[in-house]
């Protein structure tokens, strides 16, 4: 009890990393409702690793001497961000083009992505051996070096997601679950599927920066599945999945620090523990009408 | 053949139609007025969605001409498969979506839409009394009534209506025919309604077009179903 105490105040070593991952718990499953309703589960599954080449090439350049940004590990850093969100920005307006073209298979499409963005992560990693060690910790999800500047800019920029994915959950869930209908209302659905793009490229850059591309897989998926059984509209699923994600970030964090174990791989089995009990107790529990 | 018209609401003049760059009807003559009942009939896969998916501006006209008088609204009553069942949307909240053709912030923040319009719609259509369950457990008919509700809760001069018997037992389909005979009177609508089947419907269109080998016949209903057409479309002696 007392370390949980511990962890709850201000001056706790490890801050950063216990709010970092608790924020990218609560607001990943908002966006990723997104994925499991339009059912791509499996961009899920490549974009964050889309978005760790993206931090791997930026630290390429920089180890090839291609300094963009002024401020030296700050810097660093805000270029990774940088090459994070155009890796999975772009990447994300590529498939949803071929999406929209209904060319080919997408599942076939998603494993090359993911397939390519792990060869490239490790090819770019292999051509910046003075990147190597922070790429390893970015994969794993470390963030206890982060600024305290950082730190609160990136707290800001996931609230203002959260607010955004709330604030317009009704034109997202019209353009997903019936394009049709919102193209005869005269809704912009190209401009609103866009809004949201962009959205899910910013939390999963970030997302991944914050606590690696397993991680954030794992916020954006099972937490929305765990939330589906139970959900009796839109806004509960979004409130109820980024409850579950925002509680097992927490809980996984505990673990990880008082057993001393990896913090990335805790969460994810905390989360997966959740959607199975979910399951089960959907199982069990009657449905009321 | 033409049905014409001074001001028709919709009008296809030699219009070809179809996906991409390939059309599947081609010259196609159809002018609808208001206040008419259209029946849209051919077999599956004939290109009757075509049509409507053309008129409702969800694909373009690849060739010819399509005009409206003004800016038609429209209400669309897809086919209720087409609605992923994996959202965890009420029946109410599906209804609400007809009103989202203006959302603006504070109606964004309010808990519902337009309340007062969504429940007028869903009981006009019979659906008040599962309006709070989720749209995936209810039986086709009550989809088929939801889907309805959220068409008229547009505000619509023209409703569209994709085979909306599909897969409903007989006595739901007499229900749901007359609703929307009740609905077309009380709301001076104009009707389009897409069918593979003629059975019950027959007796309500004032006009129809048979869909068949890329081409599309249209006219009164006493003239697109005399025995005659009916051979001809049927392809054997009625």
């Amino acid at each position: 009890m007392s370390v949980l105490l511990d962890m709850l105040k201000p001056d706790f070593l490890l801050h950063h990393a216990l709010w970092g991952s608790v924020v990218v718990g609560f607001v990943c499953p908002l966006v990723g409702v997104y994925f499991v309703l339009r059912r791509l589960v499996f961009w899920g599954v490549a974009l964050p690793q889309v978005s760790a080449a993206g931090i791997a090439f930026a630290f390429m350049l920089q180890g090839l001497g291609f300094n963009f940004m002024a401020g030296g590990e700050t810097g660093e850093r805000h270029l990774a961000i940088v090459g994070a969100v155009v890796f999975t920005v772009g990447t994300i307006l590529v498939l949803a083009a071929l999406e929209r073209r209904g060319a080919g298979l997408t599942e076939g499409r998603i494993g090359a992505l993911y397939a390519l963005a792990w060869a490239a992560s490790i090819l770019f990693v292999a051509w910046n051996a003075a990147g190597e060690t922070e790429m390893f910790g970015l994969l794993k999800g470390e963030i206890v070096a982060i600024s305290e500047s950082d730190f609160h800019l990136m707290l800001d920029i996931f609230a203002a997601l959260a607010v955004a994915v709330l604030l317009f959950q009704r034109e997202f869930t019209f353009v997903s679950y019936d394009r049709d209908m919102a193209v005869t209302l005269g809704r912009n659905v190209l401009a609103w599927d866009l809004l949201l793009y962009l959205i899910v490229g910013l939390a999963v850059s970030l997302g991944v920066m914050t606590v690696g591309p397993l991680v954030t897989f794992g916020y954006l998926v099972i937490p929305p599945l765990a939330a589906l059984p139970w959900a009796r509209g839109m806004r509960s699923l979004s409130l109820l999945a980024s409850a579950m994600g925002g509680a097992s970030a927490f809980a996984g964090f505990y673990l990880s620090y008082t057993r001393d174990l990896p913090l990335g791989p805790v969460v994810v089995c905390i989360a997966c523990a959740v959607y199975a009990l979910s399951s089960a107790a959907r199982l069990v529990v009657p449905r009321s009408s | 053949m033409t049905t014409a018209s001074p001001s028709p609401l919709i009008r296809f003049k030699n219009a070809s139609l179809g996906y991409g760059s390939s059309p599947i009807l081609t010259k196609v003559d159809l002018a609808v007025e208001p206040g008419s009942f259209w029946g849209v009939l051919g077999h599956n896969g004939s290109g009757k969605t075509t049509i409507l998916k053309t008129m409702l501006g969800l694909i373009p006209c690849l060739g010819g001409e399509l005009s409206f008088r003004g800016t038609p609204r429209f209400g669309y009553v897809p086919q209720k498969e087409r609605l992923d069942p994996l959202f965890p949307l009420s029946a109410r909240a599906v209804a609400e979506m007809g009103t989202y053709r203006k959302l603006d912030l504070l109606g964004r923040l309010r808990r519902a839409g337009d309340g007062g319009v969504v429940d007028r719609c869903l009981a006009d259509c019979g659906a008040a009394g599962f309006a709070d369950k989720r749209l995936s457990d209810l039986s086709g008919g009550q989809k088929q009534r939801v889907l309805i509700a959220r068409a008229l809760a547009a505000e619509p001069e023209i409703l569209v209506l994709d085979e909306p018997l599909a897969g409903i037992d007989i006595t739901t389909q007499q229900a749901l025919l007359k609703l929307l005979k009740d609905l077309k009177e009380q709301r001076d609508l104009t009707i389009l309604m897409v069918s593979h089947r003629v059975s019950a419907e027959r007796g309500l269109f004032t006009h129809a077009a048979w869909v068949d080998e890329g081409r599309v016949t249209a006219g009164p209903s006493s003239e697109m179903f005399s025995s005659g057409r009916l051979s001809e479309v049927f392809r054997t002696e009625l």
